[in-house]
């Protein structure tokens, strides 16, 4: 399911990993809390934020599960991810209104240096669940891998892959990043 | 291209068809812009729908670019039935039930992919790429209790063709042929898959994913649907472009419904509008590039046609929304869930980067995650779950809008009405369902259209 990972894993010091678990935690809060602005500010300007979608093919079809010119969920710049924010805040956006109860479970954050300075490859979990008036509630289970780049005090997302365990999407939108 | 394989398939067994359901005219009165919820509920009719009308129509199937090479195939379905549409050495195409004939497992796990054999991985019967029983594991014994191999091949679909790439089957060996089934319907699917000589292709794979409403909702909202994009979609719009939907109720003159033997198509004459929500430059500027080529290729009012503020539904559940270049179909999973396969189509000559950015723009805006298809689902999933309330479901729904707007002196083909926003088609939707309920075989399926278009054309 993973795709090539062509960096050796060198580990990080203990603060490092600290603060990027942080990153990672408050990110997930700024999207329970639906938070869109803060959220797209945690963007570096070159921000490829990509979510393809899952083929069932066989093992031997070197074509793989994925791929980046295949179909998408997201596969979004920093333009794009705009857009969908400003979907989100208008008042007409009838989907989420009454809003949407998300939860971001976070896990299993590993940390490894990346291949420029001040640049970490993160690999982490999640499970993602959303309730929406009665009953409808979306259940997501996947693995990230993303690039963190040191800005400041803190980090900007440059790179994230999310690979979900679903091939046929099990609900009628996402309307929540991941 | 597409061979129609032979008329009658061996080993083609029908149940009995099922007794039909009683006062099915009750459930709709079209005059008057009436219909029942049972339609969208209902188990029993569910059932009927089935057998009556997807195991009887045409069906898309896949686009011809899916399957380029010989063993190609993808896996679909017709209804809930899965197929296999596997690319054949001659290049024709052909269409299999996806479950062994032996003890009926599935033979085929793949959503798409290459193949010289399925082989089942049950008892290991192999069966070529044309559906035949080679062989299978211990062999011997079957050939000790006498197997005919060639009695227990793939079970094929009753006919198979294409037009301008689309891939069509049906399950019932007495359908009329393609040509006959999209009648005039092909003269605007012409716009859209005949507009550049190249022809089009899809590209960036398909997208899955669950509606919990029934599939007549999703196939009604394209068929003739444009009315709720105003306010369904201003969210989209204005993220997407910055601004409200276009407001096309104020200009019918410039729009029609057209229909054809339950097909629909809404549209303007804008160019560009349904492309331009897609936030794109380029994508406008090759349009507008190609728009008088079209023109002397298809003359004025298709040219116009080829990426304006429209929608089409192919009866039963095929759809797809020109500019926006999204193909889909809603297949059905019960009265009251659908799965829906995407696809992106775009003219096979067309610059690379134009076709990533047709690919970019049907996930930002008509994908599980796209800011339009957002608030669809919804509208569709509640339309349909409010009907569990008995009472609820003895309230009528209204489908009044464009009555008297019938153009008769017209050289348009199919049946033509003015104004985009109209239910005109979605009533002929709903007319061309009824027919094809009430009707015991294909035979019985009164032909209310009267053809301008030549079959052959």
């Amino acid at each position: 399911m993973n795709a090539k990972t062509a960096l050796p894993e060198i580990g990080v010091d203990a603060e490092t990993q600290r603060r990027v678990e942080q990153f990672l935690y408050r990110e997930a809060r700024l999207l329970d809390n639906e938070r869109w602005d803060d959220w797209l500010a945690l963007m570096a300007e070159d921000i490829h934020y990509w979510m393809p979608t899952m083929e069932n093919r066989r093992r031997a079809d070197k074509n793989g599960t994925y791929a980046v010119d295949r179909g998408a969920l997201y596969n979004d710049n920093l333009v794009d991810l705009t857009r969908r924010v400003t979907r989100f805040k208008q008042p007409t956006a009838w989907a989420e209104d009454p809003a949407t109860r998300h939860a971001h479970v976070v896990a299993g954050i590993e940390v490894y240096q990346g291949e420029a300075p001040g640049e970490f490859i993160v690999h982490s979990t999640f499970v993602n669940y959303r309730s929406r008036v009665e009953k409808d509630n979306d259940l997501l289970v996947g693995r990230r891998e993303d690039v963190l780049r040191a800005d400041g005090d803190g980090f900007r997302l440059a790179r994230r892959k999310i690979i979900i365990t679903q091939s046929v999407l099990m609900a009628k939108n996402l309307n929540t990043f991941l | 291209m597409c061979t129609t394989q032979g008329a009658t398939p061996i080993r083609l067994k029908r149940r009995p068809i099922a007794q039909s359901i009683e006062n099915l005219d009750q459930l709709m009165n079209l005059e008057k812009g009436r219909m029942s919820r049972d339609l969208f509920w209902d188990r029993d009719i569910y059932e009927q729908e089935l057998e009556r009308i997807f195991a009887r129509c045409w069906l898309f199937v896949a686009h011809e670019s899916q399957i380029p090479k010989a063993g190609d195939y993808v896996s679909t379905y017709m209804g809930e039935d899965n197929v296999l549409i596997v690319r054949q050495k001659d290049g024709s195409v052909k269409g299999f039930l996806n479950t062994c004939p032996h003890r009926g497992n599935k033979v085929c796990f793949a959503d798409l992919g290459n193949a010289r054999q399925f082989v089942c991985n049950y008892h290991g019967w192999a069966f070529g790429i044309d559906g035949g029983l080679k062989g299978m594991a211990a062999s011997e014994t079957y050939e000790a209790a006498g197997i005919d191999k060639s009695e227990h091949g793939l079970h094929p679909v009753a006919q198979i063709d294409s037009y301008r790439g689309l891939i069509f089957a049906t399950l019932d060996p007495d359908a009329p042929s393609l040509a006959e089934y999209l009648g005039d319907m092909r003269y605007y699917l012409d716009a859209i898959f005949d507009m550049d000589e190249g022809g089009t292709e899809f590209i960036g794979g398909c997208v899955k994913s669950v509606i919990q409403c029934n599939w007549k909702y999703a196939s009604e909202n394209f068929v003739g649907d444009i009315l709720h994009a105003l306010w369904t979609h201003d969210s989209g719009a204005k993220a997407m472009v910055g601004g409200p939907v276009a407001e096309v109720h104020k200009t019918p003159e410039q729009s029609y419904h057209v229909n054809f033997n339950g097909h629909g198509w809404e549209f303007n004459q804008d160019i560009v509008g349904n492309c331009a929500t897609l936030g794109e430059k380029e994508l406008l500027k090759y349009l507008y590039v190609l728009q008088p080529k079209v023109a002397e290729r298809l003359g004025d009012l298709r040219s116009k046609m080829i990426g304006a503020i429209s929608s089409c539904t192919l009866f039963p559940n095929t759809s797809f929304l020109p500019g926006q270049n999204t193909f889909r179909t809603w297949h059905p999973r019960g009265p009251g869930q659908i799965e829906l396969h995407t696809w992106t189509f775009v003219n096979k000559n067309a610059p690379q980067e134009i076709k990533d950015k047709w690919r970019k723009g049907t996930m930002m805006t008509f994908s599980p995650s796209g800011v339009f298809e957002m608030d669809d689902g919804e509208n569709w999933e509640y339309s349909t779950r409010s009907n569990a309330g008995f009472v609820t479901r003895q309230q009528d729904l209204y489908l009044g809008l464009g009555h008297d707007t019938r153009v008769e002196d017209t050289d348009l083909p199919g049946n033509v009405f003015q104004g985009q926003i109209n239910e005109a088609n979605q009533r002929a939707f709903y007319q061309r369902w009824l027919d094809l309920m009430k009707s015991e075989s294909w035979k019985n399926v009164p032909q209310r259209d009267v053809p301008k278009m030549k079959e052959g054309v």
